[in-house]
């Protein structure tokens, strides 16, 4: 699929009341900016800007709409004010904030608070030793707060992965990135495909998604874990419905990780939707567990493949 | 609320277009309207228009995230309309009285309660199936409930596009109304002019519309329709409302889902047939829209900053 990328305004340019700094990404859906606002605090800008739609060429401004793509802009543009809206009326430490929303350039913009810190992903990448217990168990209860948050107003996040997990550098985690949380998108808007990522979406993602819902933000945080430790992608959804090849963390990391944990992980990475946790709070639940960390033999979990794998790695201590 | 819907208005053969539609929706309640202009009087267009808009600002003027009472809210809206369609009329000097039918529907917490007049019907489709169908106002609907006619002569008959009971005539309207019924997932809503439901039999309707994509069936039934109609087809209107679970994402294969969760307590959504001839190449927002759904957006912002 070639794809015409479209030109990001250029560095210092004046947006509204916001002087861009740089581009920070570049999605299919959106280009985000980091600027700085007129009191001089940095933030972070989301452009709506759907490539497929949408063309802004090079030292322009406002984006190219061919007339026939009007109608799918502005239904795209309509998403993009359903994830704003959704933000907008969520005040959490762990979730993403809202500071300001406008119209310029013929386009949309969201005007969102802008942190010191990386994602999950590129923590994880930098200091793979830095992935304990401790710190798995940290991240993810913390960020589940804020998931619940969303699933409390009867949202849901729909493209959670490490990507999407933003570490402040006070080590809290923040939810980011809720392009897809009302991607209410379809066939009839063929330009405007649903998103998700491979690896993190559930199976439900793929062609059952009338079945979507807390279980399968679910799935994505057990993938994500599940990522943190191997230091990879796991494999995708659509995939291990044909031939199942993901290893259980269980067998996987027995020994270096509590055993309670792995559980966990495989739980929530079960493909059918309903041997899931089927909350959030479910799941939160069991990472806040009072564990035997951290060589954890519980004798009543002697199960055949811990028994056939684990065995060799009880000396490693993570 | 969680539904899908889509609307769509044809002239058929005719020389004008004097079917009326509209929807609105507000966080907690969703109203539908139909409207059939009557064919040979004059100015049947205007009595069409005057009824779906009449009803709609009342709805949009009335809702606090719901509607108080839904059954008197649509015997008010229905009577306002037939009393402006005589005001136009005296005001205009028309020595007809332009005439319309009416069927709407508001549906809140689940339920479905309409009202109709004239022959513009609603049919409740659930699992393929009709669950109920609004009666037409008409005489052959009367001569076949009496046993006097046959289905089958019903359709050809020569008086079945006499209707009584419609909005704009002599007598005070006759305004029919539904029980409360609760609707399930899945189920259909349908409220169409006769010019599609001549053309197209209640279980086909039903079977057709069971799944799928409405933004895709809706068309090709009214394709179907306009066909049997020959060369003389009718105005045909349609809207049809695809009912879902508060968690439903975007299934793969349907219309614009329309969520009312994230919607602010004061907005109301208006979709109106209007003068527009393509509703699927609409613009689905509006440049009003736009500023309002940013004003929106921004009041929440500044409720949660502080």
């Amino acid at each position: 699929m070639v794809q015409q990328a479209n030109h990001p305004l250029p560095p210092a340019f004046q947006l509204d009341e916001y002087r861009i700094e740089q581009q920070l990404s570049l999605g299919g859906f959106s280009i985000v900016y980091v600027a700085i606002d007129s009191q001089g605090t940095r933030v972070a800008i989301k452009e709506y800007l759907p490539n497929t739609l949408a063309l802004r060429g090079e030292g322009r401004t406002a984006p190219v709409i061919a007339e026939d793509h009007l109608p799918a802009f502005r239904y795209g543009m309509k998403c993009f004010f359903e994830e704003g809206r959704a933000l907008a009326g969520l005040s959490h430490p762990n979730v993403i904030r809202v500071l300001n929303f406008f119209r310029a350039n013929e386009t949309v913009y969201m005007v969102m608070e802008y942190e010191h810190g990386r994602t999950l992903q590129e923590l994880i990448q930098k200091n793979r030793a830095g992935v304990t217990e401790n710190f798995i168990r940290n991240v993810f209860t913390k960020m589940l707060n804020g998931l619940r948050e969303v699933h409390s107003h009867r949202l849901l996040h729909l493209d959670l992965k490490p990507s999407n997990i933003y570490m402040r550098n006070n080590h809290v985690p923040v939810l980011i990135d809720f392009g897809a949380a009302r991607q209410t998108l379809a066939c009839d808007t063929p330009m405007l495909k649903p998103m998700y990522t491979p690896g993190f979406a559930s199976p439900e993602h793929y062609n059952q998604r009338d079945l979507l819902g807390p279980w399968s933000d679910i799935y994505s945080v057990g993938a994500s874990m599940y990522a943190c430790i191997a230091g990879s992608t796991p494999q995708a959804a659509d995939a291990r419905l044909e031939r199942d090849r993901l290893v259980p963390a269980m067998v996987r990391w027995e020994g270096q990780y509590s055993d309670q944990l792995l559980e966990t992980i495989d739980w929530c990475l079960c493909l059918n939707h309903r041997y899931r946790p089927q909350s959030v709070f479910a799941l939160q639940k069991a990472l806040t567990e009072p564990v035997i960390a951290p060589v954890p033999r519980l004798p009543p979990k002697e199960t055949w493949l811990g028994q056939m794998v684990g065995k060799l790695k009880k000396s490693r201590n993570p | 609320m969680k539904f899908t819907i889509y609307q769509e208005s044809r002239t058929g053969k005719r020389a004008n277009n004097e079917d009326r539609l509209a929807h609105c929706y507000s966080r907690d309640s969703l109203l539908l309207v139909v409207a059939d202009g009557m064919g040979g009087h004059y100015y049947g267009e205007v009595a069409a228009q005057i009824a779906v808009q009449t009803v709609t600002e009342a709805f949009q003027r009335e809702v606090r995230t719901r509607i108080r009472d839904p059954f008197l809210f649509l015997q008010k809206g229905m009577l306002n309309a037939h009393r402006g369609i005589l005001d136009f009329a005296g005001k205009h000097r028309l020595a007809d009285s332009p005439r319309t039918t009416c069927v709407a529907c508001i549906v809140q917490n689940n339920i479905a309660y309409w009202a109709h007049s004239g022959d513009s019907r609603l049919y409740l489709l659930r699992k393929g199936r009709v669950l109920a169908q609004t009666k037409d106002h008409s005489r052959v609907r009367l001569l076949l409930e009496q046993g006097v006619i046959s289905e089958d002569e019903a359709r050809d008959h020569p008086d079945r596009n006499k209707i009584y009971g419609c909005l704009g005539g002599q007598q005070t309207p006759e305004i029919e109304f539904s029980h409360k019924t609760t609707l399930e997932a899945e189920d259909v809503l349908v409220l169409c002019t006769d010019g599609v439901w001549s053309g197209l039999p209640g279980p086909i309707l039903a079977a057709s519309l069971k799944t799928g994509n409405l933004m895709r069936t809706v068309p090709l039934l009214l394709g179907q329709a306009e066909t049997r109609g020959g060369p003389q087809a009718d105005n045909l209107s349609m809207i049809a409302v695809r009912w879902q679970d508060s968690y439903v994402d975007e299934s793969s294969g349907s219309s614009s889902l329309i969520s009312t969760k994230s919607m602010s307590r004061d907005t109301v959504t208006t979709r109106m047939a209007g003068f527009g001839r393509n509703p699927g190449q609409k613009t689905e927002l509006s440049e009003e829209e736009i500023e309002l759904a940013i004003e929106e957006i921004r009041s929440t912002i500044q409720k949660y900053s502080k």
